[in-house]
């Protein structure tokens, strides 16, 4: 076990090490000098002996992989840099910001699995039905419509049609509660459609009819039987949908305009404000690959006939 | 697949000369101000927005970079897919797995972030979304093609066109790409959905291709103020989005079902 442990995390560090390698050389072989870039942001006048001087002090004359060196020495010890644009340390800033982007996707996501888990049992326990057509509706509303355009009408709809919520004026339940409901609604589909599909295999089996036969009724039999098979269908199709999660909340938050961190993220690319990119791509592989690896061991647990 | 995208750039050829014929074509940037938010009427059959400008040919106009995002995605997504799904399943092992390694990996990769890391280190542009498009939408056509080689390779007609002396890539055209267009019109159908859906959410985040140009992302941006006055002009947008999302769904993903 302990091993295996090892194994894992080895494994787990090795394509973390190996994404973020790669975006640091990406981040690199940008067109324009970070030198020169904040330069003009801040309207210093430019000198060779003044770029040179920055040069130095963001030890960008050191050699590429001193360079990666002392950036991963740095991003361990939460040493993150300091924006271009506000002059704040960089951790600092995503560390304040983080609760609103884990609250709308941790949020968004526990309400998509119980609400797409029940709803694909009951669209599997009666094929063409009610909730069958629900889940195959959200399913392709999910793909056809744009989020933020969701997320307009929703605003649309309860702010302006109903009058229920304070749209721009809000505290922290509209701040957070219309982004999870918006994260929700684009997972729900997808969810339900995977979990209807796991059950719907076990309505086909053998063991499923021999319940029938023994008097069960159908939904009863289904649910005994079948739970398990559709949890699992269901955490294989987590994996990718938490981590694609990352840019369904960068949309809410920036529609509903949340002080999350991809919000902030989007600002840094605006401004081209590059001190941001490299820590948030370092975050969101870590995430992936903290998410990929933990659906394996879930699934495994689950179901130790995996390999 | 091939029939869809014949009847689909008949269709585009088709809709581009109505349009011009009725006028739409004109300049979408034509400002009036003694017209400025116009009901729908016969001039303006969507009515104008606060400047005065026509709607309907703004739509029209917003198509243009949504859809060169679609052709480039599916053509490049479906040959470079060709290409390493033939590496995984014909080259010697230490190439067809890291090629094998690295789609599986390239799987988690979130689009959005992509495409946001891409713009700001080489500027937003066409070329920039339809990369990021096509890096995280390439291992999917990849994965596919490749079982699809490995199972048609124990069938007896692709056996038999071997021992008759016909070249990879003839039997790949003859044998193996008919057999694979269900399948792929089904990925194709819903990443040129995903195509046109991350161009509208990148115009509405203010990383579109060219601020200048109508596109309906940075239209529904644009109009947003109007979202509670005037809803036509946020929701004609996004009907055009989904519109065209689900037309193109319908038409390439034909043979799956």
């Amino acid at each position: 076990m302990t091993a295996a442990t090892a194994q894992l995390l080895g494994r787990l560090a090795l394509s973390w090490l190996a994404v973020v390698a790669a975006a640091f050389v990406l981040v690199r072989l940008m067109p324009s000098d970070p030198v020169e870039v904040f330069l003009a942001h801040v309207n210093v006048r430019s000198g060779p002996e003044i770029v040179a001087a920055y040069r130095a002090q963001w030890g960008l004359d050191e050699p590429l992989a001193a360079q990666f060196l002392h950036w991963l020495g740095g991003f361990v010890t939460f040493d993150w840099g300091v924006s271009f644009e506000t002059g704040r340390p960089v951790a600092a800033d995503f560390a304040a910001r983080l609760p609103y982007s884990a609250a709308i996707g941790f949020g968004g996501m526990v309400l998509a699995v119980t609400g797409g888990f029940a709803l694909g049992f009951f669209a599997a326990h009666r094929p063409g039905g009610l909730a069958d057509a629900l889940s195959r509706g959200l399913a392709v509303a999910g793909q056809a419509l744009p989020a933020f355009a969701a997320g307009l009408v929703l605003l649309w709809v309860l702010g302006v049609q109903l009058r229920w919520i304070d749209v721009f004026g809000g505290g922290s339940v509209e701040r957070v509660l219309l982004p999870t409901l918006l994260v929700a609604f684009f997972s729900l589909g997808p969810m339900s459609r995977l979990t209807r599909a796991g059950f719907a295999e076990v309505k086909r089996s053998p063991y499923y009819r021999t319940a029938l036969a023994k008097g069960r009724s159908q939904a009863g039999a289904l649910w005994h039987h079948g739970r398990a098979a559709g949890v699992l269908t269901l955490v294989a199709g987590l994996a990718p949908e938490l981590a694609w999660i990352i840019g369904g909340t960068a949309v809410a938050e920036i529609v509903f305009g949340v002080p999350g961190v991809s919000e902030r993220v989007v600002q840094a690319v605006n401004h081209r404000d590059y001190a941001i990119l490299q820590p948030y791509i370092a975050l969101v592989a870590l995430w992936v690959a903290l998410v990929l690896q933990g659906a394996r061991i879930l699934r495994r647990t689950l179901d130790p006939r995996l390999p | 697949m091939i029939r869809g995208a014949f009847l689909l750039a008949g269709f585009g050829l088709a809709a581009s000369a109505a349009l011009w014929a009725a006028g739409y074509l004109q300049d979408p940037h034509a400002i009036d101000l003694s017209t400025r938010l116009a009901a729908p009427s016969a001039a303006h059959p969507l009515g104008t927005d606060h400047l005065g400008r026509d709607l309907a040919t703004r739509l029209v106009w917003g198509a243009a970079p949504s859809l060169s995002v679609v052709a480039i995605v599916l053509a490049g997504g479906l040959g470079l897919g060709l290409l390493a799904g033939g590496l995984i399943a014909l080259a010697p092992p230490p190439l067809g797995g890291g090629v094998e390694w690295l789609a599986k990996t390239t799987l988690a990769v979130p689009t959005l972030v992509t495409a946001l890391v891409l713009s700001a280190i080489f500027g937003a542009s066409i070329l920039t979304v339809s990369t990021a498009l096509l890096v995280t939408s390439w291992a999917p056509y990849a994965l596919t093609i490749a079982v699809l080689f490995d199972r048609i390779r124990g069938e007896v007609y692709w056996q038999a066109s071997e021992a008759l002396g016909a070249t990879l890539p003839s039997a790949v055209r003859r044998h193996m790409l008919p057999n694979a267009w269900p399948a792929l019109g089904g990925l194709a159908g819903a990443d040129a959905g995903r195509a046109v859906i991350l161009v509208a959410s990148l115009g509405f985040i203010g990383l579109s291709a060219d601020t200048g140009q109508p596109e309906w992302g940075a239209m529904i941006h644009e109009y947003r103020m109007f979202l509670f006055t005037e809803p036509r002009l946020v929701l004609a947008p996004i009907l055009a989005c989904t519109l065209v999302t689900v037309l193109l769904h319908a038409i390439l993903d034909r043979g799956s079902n």
